[in-house]
């Protein structure tokens, strides 16, 4: 069952690690701002779950646990607020451009 | 041991980095941006120093962690004052 | 480990780099911010806890969020172009001052007396964390001091009085973020100011944290800065230096020795100082970043 345990938290981690990296790659090559964006705020809050799931795993006791899923929900909620928060100032600024050229 | 040696190497990088920008910049957010780094940079360096065969020393960690709390007031207090120095200049 | 250590060792001066030399000034606070999460990555490394919770709090979260604030209203220098001589100096300077440092930390062969006293005293001090017990009671002078320092900026920036404009609030967005994480900051400060009796942790990172907290509210526009709330803040931050101030001189009363605790209640008077000093840090931090005043 540890064993079972340990190899599953450490899958779990490699594909977090995957969609961090891919997260990465997407803010370094996609060409304007909302794309990156979009990637980020999904691909990053993904990974930071399977991290933490996976070293939920790999450490297996409660306090552990519950300090990880704390981190996931501020990760993911500081995530969707200031990617909207951007999101949002980006547009406003656009249309600001747009009305006064 | 080589950790230890990187970190010191960090932590002397920093300390050159921003001591380069404090006395090449005139610009007054980038020089107190360069203060915090500079301050980071001899914090560090003191961490590695404190590191012994039982750990790491928790006198100079006290040290650091005050120096951290003056550092933000301080901060703070320059940010006003370069604020202030920008509206004299404007009146 | 020894790559991974020498990977984010690395980072921290690539972030460093970039924070210091980036054209753009949000781009070098957001270099700023990432660094100082590095650095508080490489201080957990170094086998520093404390220090590192309170650079990611204070040192990465607050002073990146007050040089943000300031980004716009401080204006940008016109950049002359400066001889190459002063460049030559200033690079052979630094070179110099920085590789001095590090000669001095490499050759001069420090003997750890400190961590022998620490451990020795450590179960007389009431608090299991060596830093808490240095900071609270071994060299709690220190601490008061540092307490006045705080209070002497926000002394400062009172007298100085720049005009703040209203900060923005940041979109309807911010109201349900900020009221599911001042809870959640509170739980969290609670929770470090008792851990940092045997834990990493303590008062300045739950004040820290709880500062944060407040200035999600603050940004999301409900609560209106206004005269007697900023009073009240006020009040709140003197009150951590005040109770310090009481407490020195109760011991000093007490036990004859300033600061010294009455031998068996230590833990008590470190945990009464330090939950004052949490509400006292908070609001000091949190005026520190919305400033004390308002300038008519």
């Amino acid at each position: 069952m540890t064993a079972l345990l340990h190899s599953a938290g450490l899958v779990l981690m490699i594909a977090g690690t995957a969609f961090l990296a891919v997260a990465a790659l997407g803010v370094w090559r996609l060409p304007d701002l909302l794309s990156r964006l979009h990637v980020l705020t999904k691909a990053d809050t993904a990974g930071v779950a399977l991290i933490a799931l996976g070293a939920a795993c790999l450490a297996q006791s409660f306090t552990a646990t519950l300090s990880l899923l704390l981190c996931t929900l501020l990760v993911a909620l500081s995530g969707a607020t200031t990617g909207h928060l951007i999101a949002r100032d980006h547009l406003d600024f656009a249309s600001s451009q747009e009305d006064s050229p | 041991m080589i950790s230890d040696f990187a970190f010191l190497i960090s932590g002397a990088g920093l300390i050159c980095l921003a001591l380069f920008r404090l006395a090449t910049s005139a610009d007054l957010l980038m020089r107190v941006l360069g203060l915090n780094v500079l301050a980071i940079g001899i914090a560090m360096v003191l961490l590695v120093s404190a590191r012994g065969a039982e750990g790491t020393d928790a006198v100079p960690q006290a040290f650091t962690l005050t120096g951290i709390v003056v550092l933000v007031g301080v901060t703070a207090a320059l940010l006003a004052l370069a604020e202030r120095v920008a509206e004299a200049r404007d009146e | 480990m020894m790559l991974f250590d020498s990977v984010i060792a690395a980072a921290c001066l690539g972030a460093a780099a970039m924070a210091l030399f980036a054209r753009d000034r949000i781009a070098a606070v957001a270099a700023f911010l990432v660094m100082g999460l590095l650095v508080a990555l490489s201080w957990l490394r170094l086998g520093a806890p404390d220090v590192a919770l309170a650079e990611a709090a204070i040192g990465a979260g607050l002073t990146g969020a007050l040089l943000l604030r300031s980004a716009r209203r401080v204006p940008k220098a016109s950049a002359k172009a400066l001889p190459p001589a002063q460049w030559l100096g200033a690079a052979l300077l630094s070179l110099a001052v920085s590789g001095a440092i590090l000669w001095t930390a490499l050759i001069v062969e420090t003997a750890a007396i400190y961590p022998a006293l620490v451990n020795e005293a450590l179960p007389e001090s009431g608090v299991e964390n060596p830093v808490t017990a240095v900071l609270l009671n071994f060299r709690a002078w220190d601490t008061l001091l540092e307490i006045a320092v705080l209070f002497a900026a926000l002394a400062v920036i009172a007298v100085v009085k720049p005009v703040h404009p209203r900060i923005a609030p940041l979109g309807p967005m911010m109201l349900p973020f900020a009221r599911v994480v001042l809870p959640l900051t509170i739980f969290l400060a609670g929770h470090l100011l008792w851990q940092g009796g045997h834990a990493p942790g303590g008062a300045f990172q739950a004040g820290a944290i709880l500062a944060g907290g407040a200035i999600a509210l603050g940004l999301s526009g409900m609560v209106r800065p206004i005269r007697w709330g900023r009073a009240a803040l006020a009040g709140l931050a003197i009150l951590g230096l005040g109770a310090f101030v009481v407490a020195a001189l109760a011991a000093e009363l007490l036990t004859g020795a300033l600061l010294g605790y009455p031998a068996g209640a230590a833990k008590a008077w470190i945990l009464a100082i330090e939950s004052a000093l949490t509400l006292s840090i908070a609001a000091t931090l949190l005026l520190l970043f919305i400033g004390p005043a308002e300038r008519h």
